[in-house]
């Protein structure tokens, strides 16, 4: 209804643009009853102005006709809108039988998406274009939300609990058919919330079943798989910029000041950081802010090399 | 503040802090929340500053996160609910019904320093660097993990405030029913009353649901119960429904009492009879009641399936007709009137009911499950509920405080500065949230700190409104610290309204506000003068 592209980011499933249409009806109507109550509210103030310091209005208590239809209408349009939500409410709930299910779990604060051959990504999410995808989503420490503004739903990630929420994609508007930063976090969940971003990328079905069977073989002990999967840039950066985390360029070899004592960031001083980070937090951060990772010897030592890389 | 009456002066002591009189106390809860408002205020300016570049670094993360729990708090439990409640509501609640103070007086002086204490204990927070960074939702688990002692402050002073509101509940309900004064009858009461006593029944019935919320919270950090925590067995979404079975209700708390002072205000000043009376007295109590059926909107993406969601959307549409009842009432007060523009005026008229109506429509989105979807949780919710909250009941309140500042100071304030005021608040209160509608529908969620770079723009707008809205709040509380002590002497009945406290009291009133007690013969808006000599009503209501 003419509302699609007013600020409304593209819609890139058919239940993104039903709820749009949705929307729109929703937005005419109220636009009729906004210019309605505006129109009236400014023509009553101007037209009835008092003229004279004495006079009166007019001594009328109530009108019953008047009263009784200006509440039907109202009642009806809104138990109308009512009726015709509850029925797309289903369509939205109920899942095609053939569906592709994908298992997202929200975390602080990363996304980790689980394909069905055991593939798993981090920050990244790669689906396949006109098919039913079923999102699968869970948590591991506190409430966050799975939001993705071009399907135009999201479902809050709850410890202890499975929600869902289906979509059948088409392509996107641009050309690499991917959007960046457009998987958000919509529950607030602590200090690195507004980082807890993911990308988004539709791929022709051939090269999608292509891709995740290659993800899988992926090493899993690799530096950047290792950091992506346990969401560590959420919070430390890896160009000297700021973040709840100590930043990694130039980190290696640095002196910090621990308890009051000046501490030589080395390998031991790194590997510990990891498995107990709060037992030697710098100055400057706080403690209980990250939680311990244990990482297999490999996985250890691709990520020490890494941050020792990072000059 | 100017002496109440003729009885002699002991000490300042003795006169304000050992004070049991229900106007020194209402006095006393305006004072105070005005400056808790201040500190608010300042919270929302910071945020908004830091929101004002899309990656700015005003704020630390932690910081920004605090600044926006403080800032909710405090405009929701110290400010707008103690303003319209415990100022508006104790100030004017015994003078209209013509009683000479409330029924339990002692325990309404409680209840304000209980409201203080909780207000201190909140910005004690401050001084011990542990300055609550949860939301002012404060959902578990996250609120449970959190480092410091932030959370317990929060919760301390939420059980505080609440016990001070359940007190003036039921000193409310109590008053209102027994201490009527001859011929007061319940259809004869001002509709700010029947706004009042509709507000305590739902924070006697609401409030203990929040209490048993944060207590909850509170044992399952400190003494090992297992509520929220899922490993254990418990479920976080529980909090959330007793939170929302009292924080959605607490909606009307701020809406309904405000609807109260645009009630009292329009037909005095458009010099014509409310229109349709008992629909606008008895729209609040089906408010009141539809308000405990609609929580769970606030839940439509938190995880129950979507369908248990479409009970709520009906109720909450349903919600919408009350609404719309009393809004359409107004206009008809307004047509054939002879309106006279005060600064009063002008903020029931054009600032409560031009933004109350943006907030409401917005609502009727949000309500609809399927569009919600997208919605929740974005700039759009803010949007929907600043023009509420803000356009809604805090312009009410300015008008209160200008249409009662003469009753209760003696004095008049400033008309043309007021207007200035006004003209500058309603421009801003649009500056500010109107783009917040387009941010959220563009994809920004709440409560981040930065946001992607095509939306700079709007956000400008949005922080360029909150610093004009800043000046405007300045300009309006000057005007009226001015004339507290500059402004002309005020007469009796300045506006010739018909209410208790204009035609019985003097001002400002005296120790027990009356000299005779008044006797009441009709309701308190006989209006106006009959076309040709005909009554146009069919009611059977005559003047």
């Amino acid at each position: 209804m003419g509302l699609s592209n007013f600020y409304l980011p593209e819609a890139i499933t058919q239940t993104a643009k039903d709820i749009d249409g949705l929307f729109g009806m929703i937005f005419w109507i109220s636009l009729v009853a906004f210019i309605l109550v505006e129109a009236l509210l400014v023509i009553f103030l101007i037209r009835y102005k008092r003229k004279h310091p004495d006079k009166q209005g007019l001594a009328i208590h109530g009108n019953t006709k008047a009263e009784v239809i200006w509440t039907m209408i109202p009642a009806l349009i809104l138990v109308g809108i009512g009726i015709y939500s509850s029925g797309m409410v289903y369509t939205i709930q109920e899942p095609p039988t053939d569906v592709y299910e994908i298992k997202v779990t929200g975390m602080k604060w990363a996304w980790e998406f689980e394909y069905p051959n055991g593939a798993k990504t981090y920050g990244e999410l790669r689906i396949p274009e006109n098919e039913n995808v079923l999102f699968k989503i869970y948590s591991k420490d506190v409430i966050h939300s799975f939001w993705i503004p071009e399907f135009r739903v999201k479902q809050d990630a709850v410890p202890g609990r499975e929600t869902r929420f289906w979509v059948k994609a088409e392509t996107f508007n641009n050309a690499e058919n991917k959007y960046e930063k457009r998987i958000i976090c919509a529950e607030y969940c602590g200090n690195q919330h507004s980082n807890m971003l993911a990308d988004l990328q539709i791929m022709p079905a051939d090269e999608f079943t292509a891709w995740v069977d290659k993800e899988l073989t992926r090493p899993k002990t690799d530096a950047q798989y290792v950091i992506q999967s346990n969401g560590c840039t959420s919070c430390h950066t890896i160009d000297g910029g700021k973040s709840a985390g100590p930043t990694w360029k130039g980190l290696f070899g640095k002196k910090q000041i621990v308890n009051g004592q000046e501490v030589t960031v080395d390998e031991k001083y790194l590997e510990e950081a990891i498995m107990t980070p709060d037992a030697k937090t710098p100055e400057g951060f706080n403690s209980g802010m990250m939680p311990a990772f244990q990482l297999e010897p490999d996985a250890m030592k691709n990520v020490v090399e890494y941050i020792k890389s990072l000059k | 503040m100017a002496a109440t009456g003729d009885v002699k002066r002991k000490s300042f002591f003795r006169d304000w802090i050992l004070t049991v009189d229900h106007k020194k106390i209402g006095i006393m809860y305006a004072l105070t929340s005005i400056i808790f408002f201040f500190f608010g205020g300042l919270a929302a300016i910071l945020i908004r500053t830091q929101l004002a570049m899309p990656d700015t670094q005003v704020l630390e993360p932690q910081q920004f996160n605090q600044a926006f729990t403080v800032h909710g708090t405090i405009m929701i439990f110290l400010w707008i609910i103690p303003m319209l409640t415990g100022a508006f509501g104790n100030y004017l609640v015994p003078i209209m019904i013509g009683a000479h103070d409330m029924a339990f007086p002692r325990m309404n002086a409680l209840s304000y320093w209980l409201f203080l204490l909780g207000g201190l204990v909140l910005f004690a927070s401050f001084f011990v660097g542990a300055v609550p960074d949860v939301g002012w939702t404060a959902y578990p688990p996250y609120s449970i993990e959190s480092q410091g002692a932030g959370l317990d402050f929060w919760v301390t002073a939420v059980h505080i405030l609440g016990l001070s509101s359940i007190l003036a509940a039921i000193n409310f309900i109590v008053t209102t029913w027994n201490m009527r004064t001859e011929g007061m009858t319940f259809n004869r009461m001002p509709l700010f009353v029947w706004a009042n006593l509709v507000t305590s029944f739902i924070q006697l019935f609401g409030t203990p649901a929040l209490a048993g919320a944060v207590t909850t919270l509170l044992l399952d950090r400190h003494f090992g119960t297992v509520f929220y925590n899922v490993a254990e067995g418990g479920d976080p979404m529980m909090y959330q429904h007793l939170f929302w079975f009292y924080s959605h209700p607490a909606v009307y708390v701020m809406i309904i009492p405000a609807m109260g002072i645009v009630s009292e205000i329009l037909p005095v000043f458009a010099r014509k009879p409310i229109f349709g009376y008992k629909a606008i007295a008895y729209s609040s109590i089906m408010i009141g009641f539809l308000g405990f059926m609609v929580w769970a909107h606030h839940m439509f993406v938190a995880g129950m399936q979507m369908s248990e969601g479409i009970p709520f959307m009906i109720t909450s549409m349903i919600i919408a007709v009350p609404t719309s009842i009393k809004i359409f009432n107004w206009l008809a007060t307004l047509w054939g009137g002879q309106i006279k523009f005060t600064t009063p005026m002008l903020f029931v008229s054009l600032g409560f009911l031009g933004l109350f109506t943006i907030g409401g429509l917005g609502g009727i989105m949000l309500g609809a499950v399927p569009v919600d979807l997208h919605l929740h949780d974005t700039y759009f919710v803010i949007a929907h509920f600043h023009y509420v909250i803000l356009g809604g009941s805090m312009t009410a309140i300015l008008a209160g405080m200008f249409y009662w500042f003469p009753k209760v100071t003696g004095r008049m304030y400033n008309e043309k500065f007021g207007q200035v005021g006004f003209w500058l608040y309603f421009i801003a209160t649009n500056l500010t949230f109107f783009p917040m509608h387009f941010i959220g529908m563009a994809g920004m969620p709440r409560r981040v700190f930065f946001y992607q770079p095509e939306l700079t723009t709007l956000n400008q707008l949005a922080t360029l409104g909150s610093y004009l809205m800043g000046v405007a709040a300045l300009l309006l509380f000057i005007n009226l610290a001015y004339s507290l002590f500059k402004g002309e002497k005020a007469s009796q009945n300045p506006f010739g309204a018909q209410t208790l406290e204009w035609t019985h009291a003097s001002s400002p009133p005296t120790e027990f506000n009356f000299e005779a007690m008044p006797v009441v013969t009709a309701d308190p808006y006989q209006f106006g003068e009959q076309k040709d000599g005909k009554s146009l009503d069919d009611d059977g209501v005559t003047a």
